[in-house]
């Protein structure tokens, strides 16, 4: 029997029974969290500690979303939030933009400038965030929208000038030198040549930017205190108790990722590009 | 002279519209003129804020003890000779290591499940990468949520699948403490690795798979001959950005163990903050920060010039 050689058959269309249990497997875990996160949020208090656990929420309320947004201020901060987050990445597009265009088109400074803004991305915060929190308390910008503005543009300008200098590497540089033989100066090339073709790929940098941005908590833990706080946060006032604000906690969790998540779906084409710092192209 | 003429005609109909004298000077300086906002930026919230900390590493900078006098290496000494220093290193190496780890070899696991195209793919995909795009603190809170007792109910999950009662203290008790960060962040960026990675394998021509079938190679013949070396470039990258960022673990730490019991799951950066903030000896945090600066420069160095070395692009 075992002389026989395997004779090669034609591949057979067999159901991968391998791959679908761990994409499976790997599904569940991905939204478990997120599912148990959203019926927590809805569900009444007094079905936190039952045995077994309450899967699905039989009288569903929006009690918890109230206190989260009202009673522990979660609105101010989504509203800081919004606004340090959109100012930070109009920024950082921008400033990033023109960067990345002299980098891309003059090489400005050499390989050594670019990679300089490359090596701030690596800089752990910790080193940072301890001497900007001294120089902000000198300067009056502890805690106010300003400073965290101004540290957020700084954070995320390494991606920024990245992710634009490949857009503009990988765009032809023939529509802006007819601009220039047509009498345009360089600056009007960059404006109203260069940039509208690159306009896709802006956005795409922008909405990263606006991700990084959304999601930080370790400057804003520290720059920030009564005032300029932003949403994430607001969650310290969820450590440590025992039991009572679950719900709230789960509800402004809901809240603040929904913004990010459909802004990185809607952007996933561009994703390969922004986890690389343009370094692959998706 | 007729030759004169033409230039002179080529250059009136070609000239530039006059110009005044400050924008004729922006349009020579123009690729100085747009790198400044970012550069001066940059300098000013990243250069002079880590000068500044040296030389705050140097002296006394402490809200509990006056003055400013200079002490040379003491702050340095006091984070060397601290054990909890050097448990915190130990630790942030430990965690990031096992993570990224685990990260990588789930998510090229799945990269491969995603190759092909099959319906529902896209949709999957999109679904895949939402922890990318959510704040980790976020991320520490549902997993508090999952694993907390008694609320969370993973306890009781696993008692009924395991047929016997479980009762794990799944944020105080060690291992379990470990296991439960290093769970979080592998939720949050395994799709860090499975993006990356996928993408490193669609690129991958697939002649070379039909060729290597027609000379009879079976599928784990062909994952080490043809995939594993196109995808290392990729799979470098990957690493390196992954442990680049895993060794400043704080977020979902800060949020699920605040640190405990006691300095158990003290990472470095969790270490310098408490250093700092919440015992305000910010000279010794900003000397413990400059040394954990030097620590990441080596981790760069080492990998991030290999990277250059090998990257196709």
């Amino acid at each position: 029997m075992a002389a026989v050689a395997p004779v090669r058959r034609p591949k057979r269309r067999s159901i991968p029974v391998g791959r679908i249990l761990l994409l499976g497997f790997f599904l569940v875990f991905v939204l478990w969290p997120l599912y148990w996160m959203f019926n927590t949020s809805i569900k009444p208090s007094d079905d936190y500690l039952t045995v077994p656990p309450v899967w699905f929420p039989t009288a569903p309320t929006l009690v918890h979303y109230e206190a989260a947004l009202f009673a522990y201020r979660g609105l101010d901060g989504l509203i800081n939030s919004l606004i340090i987050s959109l100012s930070a990445t109009v920024l950082s597009a921008l400033f990033g933009t023109l960067m990345a265009y002299s980098l891309a088109r003059y090489n400005t400074g050499g390989q050594h400038l670019s990679f300089w803004v490359l090596s701030q991305r690596f800089l752990p915060p910790i080193g940072i965030v301890l001497p900007v929190f001294l120089i902000y308390r000198g300067v009056g910008l502890y805690d106010t929208h300003i400073g965290l503005i101004i540290a957020y543009t700084v954070f995320t300008l390494p991606v920024s000038v990245w992710m634009m200098f490949a857009y503009f590497r990988g765009m032809p540089k023939s529509m802006e030198e007819a601009a220039l033989v047509d009498g345009c100066t360089r600056w009007e090339a960059f404006w109203r040549v260069a940039v509208p073709l690159a306009a896709p790929g802006i956005v795409a940098a922008a909405v990263f930017a606006f991700i990084a941005c959304w999601t930080e908590f370790f400057f804003a833990l520290i720059l920030t205190s009564r005032t300029a706080f932003t949403l994430p946060t607001v969650f310290r006032a969820f450590i440590g108790f025992q039991g009572a604000q679950y719900g709230e906690a789960a509800a402004l969790a809901i809240v603040s990722l929904v913004p990010s998540i459909a802004l990185g779906v809607l952007a996933q084409r561009h994703l390969v590009r922004g986890l690389t710092l343009g370094a692959v192209r998706g | 002279m007729q030759h004169t003429a033409t230039i002179s005609r080529l250059k009136a109909a070609g000239a530039p519209p006059r110009l005044s004298g400050l924008a004729q000077w922006a349009d020579r300086h123009f690729k100085w003129l747009l790198v400044a906002p970012a550069v001066l930026l940059i300098l000013a919230l990243s250069v002079y804020p880590l000068l500044f900390s040296l030389v705050v590493s140097f002296i006394n900078y402490d809200f509990q003890v006056p003055g400013h006098a200079f002490v040379g290496l003491k702050n340095f000494e006091r984070v060397v000779f601290d054990p909890v220093a050097r448990w915190s290193l130990l630790l942030t190496a430990w965690l990031s290591g096992i993570s990224v780890a685990i990260e990588f070899v789930l998510g090229l696991l799945v990269a491969l499940t995603m190759v092909r195209s099959f319906p529902g793919r896209g949709v999957i995909m999109s679904i895949l990468i939402v922890p990318l795009f959510i704040s980790p603190v976020i991320v520490g809170q549902a997993w508090t949520l999952l694993l907390q007792r008694p609320f969370g109910p993973t306890n009781y999950i696993l008692t009924q699948l395991l047929g016997q009662e479980v009762t794990i203290g799944w944020m105080t008790e060690s291992p379990w403490l470990y296991v439960s960060l290093i769970i979080a962040d592998v939720w949050q960026w395994t799709p860090f690795m499975f993006v990356i990675l996928l993408a490193g394998l669609t690129a991958i021509p697939p002649n070379l798979y039909e060729a290597a079938e027609l000379d009879g190679v079976n599928a784990w013949q062909a994952f080490w001959a043809i995939t594993l070396p196109h995808l290392a470039p990729m799979m470098l990258l990957a690493l390196t950005f992954r442990l680049l960022d895993a060794i400043r673990m704080f977020d979902t730490i800060f949020i699920m163990t605040g640190g405990g019991p006691g300095t158990r799951t003290y990472t470095a950066s969790y270490y310098l903050y408490t250093v700092g903030f919440t015992q305000f000896h910010l000279s010794q945090a900003t000397a413990g920060s400059w040394l954990f600066l030097i620590f990441t420069a080596l981790v760069v160095m080492l990998l991030v010039r290999r990277l250059l070395k090998t990257e196709p692009v």
